[in-house]
């Protein structure tokens, strides 16, 4: 456990002169899930499509396995094993659900076309393990029902040997069953040595299935710690006023008291 | 042909009394274009240039943009600047009326050219429209066909020129279609005047006619490219004559070929120079009902009766094609291209 | 999209599904197809009928439209603007829209004529050198895509709406068309270009014959029972459900019925008797009696439309090209964060729409047998009409390369029938209109059914 799985160092970003990320530092070590806390807007969203290639850092640096890597675009993140499920789920809704699992990676023939029986036959597999009632796979995923639409998500990122997860709200559309298969999920891949970040508005969800929590508060890191050497209250504390516990690491928008 | 001749005689006539005016002082004559940026008002415009700088006098002119209003502050403007007279393209005739209105009373003589302007004291320059449909029948009756099954290609329904050019056609071949020696089996506007829609109404026509069409009357060159085009498919080109008009190059080489029958030629050369002579006269004081060849016209929408030069329309056959050749209106590798050496004499 | 309305789960209610959505489940047939097909025949049989009422003749029921030279010439007069309906889809699957492909055409097929009249054989090739058609459809091609690619690129890379670049394009290109040859119309076109058209040139004709039009239509049955088979093999190599043997020899029966049946009916357009006199002098054969039957055969505008076709659907449906086509239509942002370039993409197919036009260019202007800078006035709004008869969605993300052809073919049916019947033009237009109108609508019926 001593090289952080992943590690973004003093990351900025602008839009338009209001600074969406200032000074983030954040790391994620194999095997472990952190949950990144925050209010709509305080920038936990942005700083994690910087490390997915969605956008575009102005200031910092990423390091992955220790070694520094620059991410310009999401085929430069899928490189490195960092896959993502977006809160808006980010699926093509007119075409079927192999043909989303396998959004710019299709499997090909030997004459160079797309292999859409292969491509099924893998996607029914995955499904079939994620899902197993879901049949529909013919369908655009339009027609899906939230929680299909939201196992397509997953299975896409889990398919391709992900190293690295991002899971941005991924229990917001789900009904408790669902938002418990998703748990029993996180906790697979976890068990896999698999890094997660987990961004999330339910201090619930966090605090059951990670391992560390990060606060972000306007566009700054208030603070980090350890889920089991916190309270519920002092985490709420971090998210809304910015002051951070004794037993968490101070970031640079920690309030001084 | 006829028409023609007399139009020589007039422009003969008008320019050996020219030289005499213009020893007289400088006069000023503008026009005002109603734009641009159409390629023939650049022919015109040489041939008005032309003749009025021979005579001694300036040439100044003026460009509407294809607005009524800019045209009319473009009048304002040239009356104010004290010129003779004014040659007006109208792009509006009737908003134009103040205009011409107000030149006359600050003494300005107007001259209404190629678009009628109802304004009694204005003269007239135009291409008789009405006579290009006759003429391209009169044609077909003379050196075409004169009974069987004709087919009519008219220009675009929203343009009154096709109309017009229509009724002059169905002038001359009504006698014809009543007897019973001529019948109409097809008559189609196409949209636009676009020449491949010309293709595909004759297509449709010579299908469900079985190819029984004697003769085509196209409103216009273009026209009649796709027409000739349909008729080729079907071996019947050079057998079924074909009308049109423009003097398009394209047109005079199908003459040429013997494809098309005739193309009705307007000479914007000799529009704008005779044009151009009658406002040197007008400018010196001549007064435009004692013009020489100058009558009335009463046939606008108003029926109000100006003086008015009518230039008859060239219909060019192929027996004729040297006279487009001569007035260096089309090269002579253009028109005889492909020609069979020896089957038209304008080619050799 | 193809089999299940219901969803249907439970044999219950599948044997509450009519015999017809059986059958359409069975054969994975898409009911859209179905329906524009049957809007085809009725326009087709309504005017035979129509025009046979007023004017007997030998159709096949009794009127002028159903007859092998109608048929013939209809499908020659479609390819131009099917051939551009094809790009036209992707276009507008990608939430694009391309208002230039008519002045497009119209500025390729001046150039290329004036290649062909004036510029070529002042650089020494002589009117007829059998190099110069060559040149000129290279050219088009090249022309084409070239200005679709720098539509593409002010698109994707400058950020102007495509709306805003192709209106501009509209203009510019017909502007431009208008300045290389000074409003004149450049004619007649090489010997041989002319055959792209379909017309004959002087004795040659711009088709392929009976021999070569039945050799064509088998190797196009042999192809559907080839991919029949094929899909059957992959099926079952991954086991999936297989379509009843009986819904697999319907499809293949069907299809190979349905292309012999069209090359018997083109076959039976002879030649004219005016072309077979001249062709009987200069080849010293003497023309029977009864006269002499030579078949025309496929026109090759007709051949080049249908190949246009088949390597569309290929792009479309069996490319990654095609893929990430329709998932950025469907949701833009989620293909951007699949990695897919999008922005490429775009210059792509807007530089596929431009080489497409550049083939109608050839088409229009060789059939005319002249190029004019009014060649294709009004193109673009006939493409994007069948385009959307077709049933592709504005939207974006919906449409087939099939359903645009048909929807050529639907409005050309209108436009060629009413013509054969001397409606008059405003007519016309009002006819052409309202269906266009009255098939969205439908299209949009049957979807909202279809949920």
């Amino acid at each position: 456990m001593t090289t952080p799985l992943v590690e973004m160092r003093d990351i900025s970003i602008a839009f338009g002169g209001i600074k969406a990320v200032d000074h983030a530092s954040i790391d994620l070590y194999p095997g472990e899930v952190v949950g990144l806390l925050g209010h709509n807007g305080a920038g936990k969203s942005t700083l994690i499509k910087i490390l997915s290639g969605a956008y575009r850092r102005d200031q910092g640096e990423i390091y992955v396995d220790g070694k520094q890597v620059e991410i310009y675009n999401p085929r430069d993140a899928k490189a490195l094993g960092i896959e993502t499920i977006y809160q808006t789920l980010a699926l093509a809704d007119n075409v079927d659900a192999a043909a989303n699992l396998y959004l710019g990676r299709e499997l090909m023939t030997a004459y160079g076309t797309l292999d859409d029986v292969a491509m099924e036959a893998e996607c029914r597999k995955v499904m079939g393990r994620l899902n197993p009632n879901f049949r529909r796979f013919k369908e655009p995923v339009k027609a899906l029902s939230g929680g299909q639409r939201q196992s397509v998500a997953i299975a896409r990122a889990i398919h391709f040997n992900a190293r690295i997860l991002i899971m941005d709200e991924p229990t917001a559309a789900l009904g408790p069953a669902e938002t418990a298969q998703v748990g029993e999920l996180i906790k697979q891949l976890k068990a896999e040595g698999i890094g997660i970040f987990l961004i999330s508005h339910d201090l619930h969800d966090v605090t059951d299935l990670a391992d560390r929590v990060t606060v972000m508060k306007n566009g700054e890191i208030v603070g980090s710690a350890k889920v089991n050497e916190v309270t519920q209250d002092e985490i709420l504390g971090m998210i809304i006023a910015g002051k951070c516990p004794p037993n968490a690491t101070p970031g640079p928008g920690a309030v001084n008291l | 042909m006829k028409f023609a001749v007399k139009t020589l005689l007039a422009s003969v006539a008008l320019a050996s009394v020219m030289p005499a005016a213009s020893f007289a002082e400088g006069k000023t004559i503008a026009v005002s274009w109603k734009t641009f940026q159409e390629e023939r008002w650049k022919t015109d415009e040489a041939a008005i240039k032309e003749v009025v700088e021979a005579a001694g006098n300036t040439y100044i002119s003026t460009d509407a943009q294809l607005s009524a209003s800019k045209q009319a502050a473009d009048i304002e403007g040239l009356v104010n600047q004290g010129v003779d007279v004014i040659m007006v393209v109208a792009y509006d005739s009737d908003a134009i009326l103040p205009s011409f209105q107000l030149a006359a009373d600050s003494g300005v003589k107007m001259i209404s050219y190629d678009v009628l302007v109802e304004d009694p004291n204005a003269l007239y320059v135009t291409f008789d429209n009405v006579g290009v449909g006759r003429l391209m029948a009169q044609t077909m009756l003379e050196k075409g066909k004169t009974e069987g099954n004709f087919a009519f290609i008219k220009g675009d329904k929203g343009d009154p020129n096709a109309t017009f050019l229509f009724q002059g056609i169905m002038e001359v071949l009504q006698p014809n279609i009543d007897s019973g020696a001529i019948k109409n089996v097809c008559e189609t506007f196409t949209d636009g005047w676009k020449p491949d829609q010309a293709q595909r109404n004759m297509e449709q026509c010579l299908a469900a006619n079985n190819n029984a069409i004697d003769a085509v009357v196209s409103e216009n060159d273009g026209m009649a490219g796709g027409v000739v085009s349909a008729l080729e498919a079907q071996g019947m080109a050079g057998s079924v004559p074909v009308t049109g008009q423009d003097g398009d190059h394209a047109a005079l080489n199908r003459v040429a070929l013997g494809t098309q029958l005739v193309s009705v030629w307007k000479d914007a050369r000799v529009l704008g120079k005779t044009a151009a002579e009658y406002a040197n006269q007008i400018a010196e004081g001549t007064d435009v009902t004692t013009l020489d060849g100058v009558s009335t016209f009463n046939g606008g929408p108003k029926g109000v009766e100006v003086p008015a030069f009518l230039i008859a329309p060239n219909a060019i056959t192929q027996d004729k094609l040297a006279e487009v050749i001569d007035a260096g209106w089309v090269a002579k590798e253009k028109v005889c291209a492909g020609v069979t050496a020896g089957s038209v004499p304008a080619c050799d | 999209m193809t089999d299940t309305a219901t969803g249907g789960t439970g044999a219950a209610s599948r044997n509450r599904d009519s015999a017809l959505t059986r059958f359409l489940r069975a054969t994975e047939i898409d009911s859209r197809i179905l329906g524009m097909i049957g809007a085809l025949v009725a326009i087709w049989v309504g005017f035979d009928i129509y025009s046979g009422m007023l004017r007997p003749s030998d159709g096949l029921f009794g009127g002028t439209f159903l007859t092998a030279r109608n048929i013939w010439t209809l499908l020659v007069q479609t390819s131009s603007i099917a051939v551009m309906a094809t790009g036209m889809v992707l276009v507008i699957v990608m939430r694009h829209i391309d208002l230039s492909v008519g002045s497009i055409l119209a500025f390729v097929a001046v150039v290329i004529g004036s290649l062909q009249v004036f510029w070529l054989p002042q650089l020494g090739l002589p009117i007829g050198h059998p190099l110069i058609w060559v040149i000129a459809l290279v050219c088009a091609l090249a022309l084409g895509g070239s200005i679709g690619a720098i539509h593409g690129a002010l698109i994707a890379y400058a950020g102007i709406p495509a709306f805003i670049v192709t209106l501009g394009g509209l203009i510019f290109w017909r502007g431009a068309s208008w300045a290389v040859i000074r409003g004149e119309t450049v004619a007649p076109m090489d010997k041989t270009f002319k055959l792209i058209g379909g017309g004959i040139s002087g004795t040659t004709p711009g088709s392929i014959g009976a021999t070569a039009s039945w050799g064509i239509a088998f190797l196009i049955c042999a192809g559907i029972v080839a991919g029949l088979l094929y899909g059957r093999k992959q099926r079952r190599k991954f086991e999936f459900p297989l379509r009843p043997v009986w819904a697999e020899t319907f499809l293949a029966v069907t299809g190979c019925v349905l292309v012999l049946g069209a090359t018997y009916v083109i076959n039976r357009y002879y030649w004219p008797t005016g072309v077979v006199n001249r062709w009987a002098e200069q080849n010293n054969v003497t023309v029977p009696e009864e006269g002499l039957d030579i078949s025309f055969g496929y026109a090759l505008p007709v051949l080049i439309a249908l190949g246009v076709g088949i390597v569309m659907t290929f792009l479309a449906t069996k490319t990654r090209f095609g893929r990430y086509i329709y998932a950025t239509g469907g949701n833009p942002e989620a293909a951007e964060l699949a990695g897919i370039n999008t922005k490429r993409l775009t210059v792509w197919v807007f530089a596929l729409m431009g080489t497409l036009a550049g083939i109608s260019a050839c088409i229009s202007a060789a059939r005319l047998d002249a190029a004019s800078n009014a060649l294709g006035l009004f193109d673009e709004l006939y493409t994007i009409a069948a385009a959307v008869i077709g049933g592709t969605s504005l939207a974006g993300g919906l449409g087939t390369i099939y359903g645009a052809i048909l929807g050529a073919l639907v409005m050309q049916s209108l436009q060629s029938g009413m013509t054969l019947l001397n409606f008059e033009s405003a007519y016309k237009d009002m006819v052409v209109g309202g269906v266009l109108v009255f098939a969205v609508w439908l299209d949009q019926m049957y979807r909202r059914r279809l949920k």
